[in-house]
């Protein structure tokens, strides 16, 4: 039982089917990555944590409760259109969000000076947001996110838009977050970076949820292995394994995918024989191909990501 | 956090960004300006204190009680007259220079002027000059001093007044009048579209969704209101404050009034913004984007604009059925009442009357909106209609 609950939860729109009773649950100080393709439910979900759609039927709780204004102040939420005030200066934005948290003057002045530091944007404190590049604004929306130390974090797309510096800053953050026992759902279309981040993972598709569970579970349960072989020299291998098939070759390099059940020993044997092996790999499949299997959709959900 | 506590932090932001704008700023400026240069052409238009003043010399003995009768006369005409004593050579050579404008011979009794005089001083010196000679007159005949009084200054006429709540119409009420009207349509229409854009800004930027994960809808929307609504004030006051400098630097008696006038208007002002710029708001959250605000707003621009011209069309007569109808009706009453208060037209009951309706048709309109604002606020995508907004219900 997570400390927050998203219950069978529907919502229609018009003749639209935006939520067709989603389910998850987000454990205490876990982090649960949220996938999908465009469209399929991410945002409306978050936004009815936050209230700020009304669901038609199903529920949401919070450490069993239902979740009141009261109770989201104590969230963090960072929207996937961002949110901020252009003509107001760091500073300004971050203070006032930390006030209407409910903190004090003082301790919102401090909070956000906490805040900007962490992120990283302290020299630009006194800029209006709209002077500022579209990354470093993004900084400043997951610092309004976190600035009243919430006990939940809602991140629609944080991740979006970020150069490398800042997705390390962003990543640092979250895993101090979390070791600090917030909770955090975030979505994301980067799945390597999803399955850096969070164990657990929560795939929708058309309203529905498809697939849920530890990443690493879930690789493991796939009915696929891939092999990864390199040859010393060019070559090609025909494996002759029952079942197994050429994903991609190369002039040195062969990717094969085998069943699941298939002895590591016989594929190595079955390469070497084709040539001289340099190296070799024998893994589950990643999560974006978990991804675009449980889709069922190649074609539509790879054109998504 | 209380409500209250949420909506005071809500306007001090509003109050903090707005204030702190450059344009608020030069607007502020220009409108006081703009009043100050009212008040002074007010002044040097209808020549307030240019009080005609003339010199006459007096030539020969002064008659008894003719200085007294001039000056009195002189007073009811609004003018100054100068008197001083000369001979005959000195006092003409005077009247012929220009350096006095008149003498008065009173040894045969003869009005010396360079061209004919003018009228006024003609009459308040001759009025002086009739006194004086019935008094003596009087004196010959064997009068006594209680007597001549009794003949020559006889009680004057009684005023009696048949409708006191009537005052008489006045200028400088009507210029104060017309311009809190001008006022007021300024201020409720820069102000209200400040709430318009600064609404729909929330909408496009997706700041809603961050502030109504901590504040309630009908918070935001009290905020926004009442925040600017004391930014407006601010300007609004440094307008008037302006104005009554401006009269009193021009020297203008200002009607009682107008004093009446000015609280009034003001209290007129802040409900009448709140009204309209609660519609403001409510047509700015039916629309994502700022290019289609001005479109939603359109009807309420409209009524305002309809309500303004009418108070002009009305001014005129403001003691009209038409006006005192028109005038107790909550669209047009923060423009039309302050006017006919001004001029002293508006009666206590129509001003109460008047107060009450626009009171209910306000705290109405911001119940309506509370109850939507939320919903309309999230809504997405196209532009919605006001009836689909008010058969919204809030979540």
């Amino acid at each position: 039982m997570g400390v927050l609950e998203v219950g069978e939860v529907r919502k229609r729109f018009g003749d639209v089917v935006a939520l067709d009773g989603v389910s998850l649950s987000v454990g205490s100080g876990a982090i649960v990555g949220f996938l999908g393709p465009n469209g399929a439910g991410k945002s409306t979900t978050m936004r009815a944590v936050m209230g700020l759609i009304a669901i038609d039927s199903g529920s949401i709780t919070w450490k069993g409760a239902p979740i009141t204004a009261a109770t989201r102040r104590r969230f963090g939420y960072m929207p996937a259109e961002r949110g901020m005030y252009p003509k107001m200066t760091v500073r300004d934005q971050l203070v006032y969000f930390a006030r209407l948290a409910g903190l004090g003057s003082t301790q919102a002045a401090e909070a956000a000076a906490t805040w900007m530091r962490r992120v990283d944007i302290s020299h630009r404190a006194d800029d209006e947001v709209q002077a500022l590049s579209s990354g470093n604004q993004q900084r400043v929306q997951l610092a309004i996110a976190l600035v009243h130390d919430p006990e939940l974090l809602i991140l629609d797309e944080p991740f979006s838009g970020l150069d490398p510096v800042a997705v390390e800053t962003m990543k640092t953050i979250l895993a101090e977050e979390l070791s600090r026992g917030t909770s955090v759902l975030f979505s994301s279309h980067q799945l390597d970076l999803v399955s850096d981040i969070s164990r657990d993972v929560v795939i929708v598709d058309a309203g529905r949820v498809v697939m849920e569970g530890d990443v690493q579970d879930l690789r493991e349960r796939s009915a696929v292995r891939y092999a990864n072989v390199t040859f010393a020299g060019d070559t090609t291998w025909a494996p002759v394994l029952p079942g197994a098939e050429v994903i991609e070759r190369q002039a040195r390099t062969t990717r094969v995918r085998v069943h699941a059940g298939t002895d590591v020993s016989a594929v190595l044997a079955d390469a070497s024989r084709a040539g001289h092996v340099v190296e070799f790999s024998f893994t589950p499949p990643d999560l974006s191909e978990v991804f675009l299997s449980v889709l069922d959709r190649p074609s539509e959900a790879s054109a998504a990501l | 956090m209380t409500g209250l506590a949420v909506i005071r932090l809500v306007m001090s932001r509003e109050i903090r960004q707005r204030v702190r704008s450059r344009g608020f700023r030069i607007t502020t400026v220009l409108i006081c300006l703009g009043v100050l240069g009212a008040g002074i052409l007010h002044r040097s238009l209808s020549g307030d204190d240019s009080r005609p003043r003339y010199d006459v010399a007096l030539i020969g003995a002064t008659p008894a009680g003719f200085s007294e009768a001039v000056a009195a006369a002189a007073r009811t005409l609004s003018i100054d007259i100068h008197i001083t004593t000369a001979d005959r050579d000195a006092a003409v050579s005077a009247v012929r220079s220009g350096a006095d404008d008149a003498a008065v011979d009173t040894t045969s009794g003869t009005l010396i002027s360079e061209s004919i005089p003018p009228d006024d001083l003609a009459a308040a010196l001759g009025a002086g000059w009739r006194s004086a000679r019935s008094r003596a007159a009087a004196r010959a005949a064997g009068l006594d001093d209680s007597e001549i009084t009794a003949v020559l200054a006889p009680s004057g006429l009684q005023t009696s007044v048949l409708e006191p709540s009537k005052p008489h119409d006045d200028d400088v009420g009507r210029l104060v009048g017309s311009a809190a009207a001008v006022l007021l349509f300024i201020s409720i229409n820069a102000f209200g579209g400040m709430v318009l854009t600064g609404v729909v800004e929330e909408k496009s930027t997706g700041v809603v969704e961050v502030l109504l994960a901590h504040v309630r809808a009908h918070q935001l929307l009290a905020g926004k209101v009442f925040g600017i609504g004391v930014v407006a004030m601010i300007q609004f006051g440094a307008a008037i404050l302006t104005g009554v400098v401006a009269l009193r630097i021009s020297g203008t008696t200002v009607p009682s009034s107008v004093w009446f006038g000015l609280p009034t208007t003001i209290a007129w002002f802040v409900v009448g913004f709140v009204l309209y710029s609660t519609l403001y708001a409510l047509a700015g959250s039916f629309v994502s984007r700022q290019e289609d605000a001005q479109s939603a707003a359109a009807p309420i621009s409209m009524m305002f604009t309809a309500a303004y011209l009418t108070v002009f069309a009305l001014g005129g007569a403001p003691y009209s059925t038409v006006a005192r109808v028109v005038s107790v009706l909550p669209p047009f009453a923060p423009l039309l009442m302050p006017l006919r208060i001004s001029i002293g037209a508006a009666s206590v009951v129509e001003i109460v009357l008047s107060a009450v309706l626009l009171l209910v048709a306000t705290i109405g309109m911001l119940r309506l909106a509370g109850a939507v604002y939320g919903r309309t606020l999230l809504h997405r995508g196209s532009r919605l209609r006001w009836k689909q907004a008010l058969t919204m219900k809030s979540s």
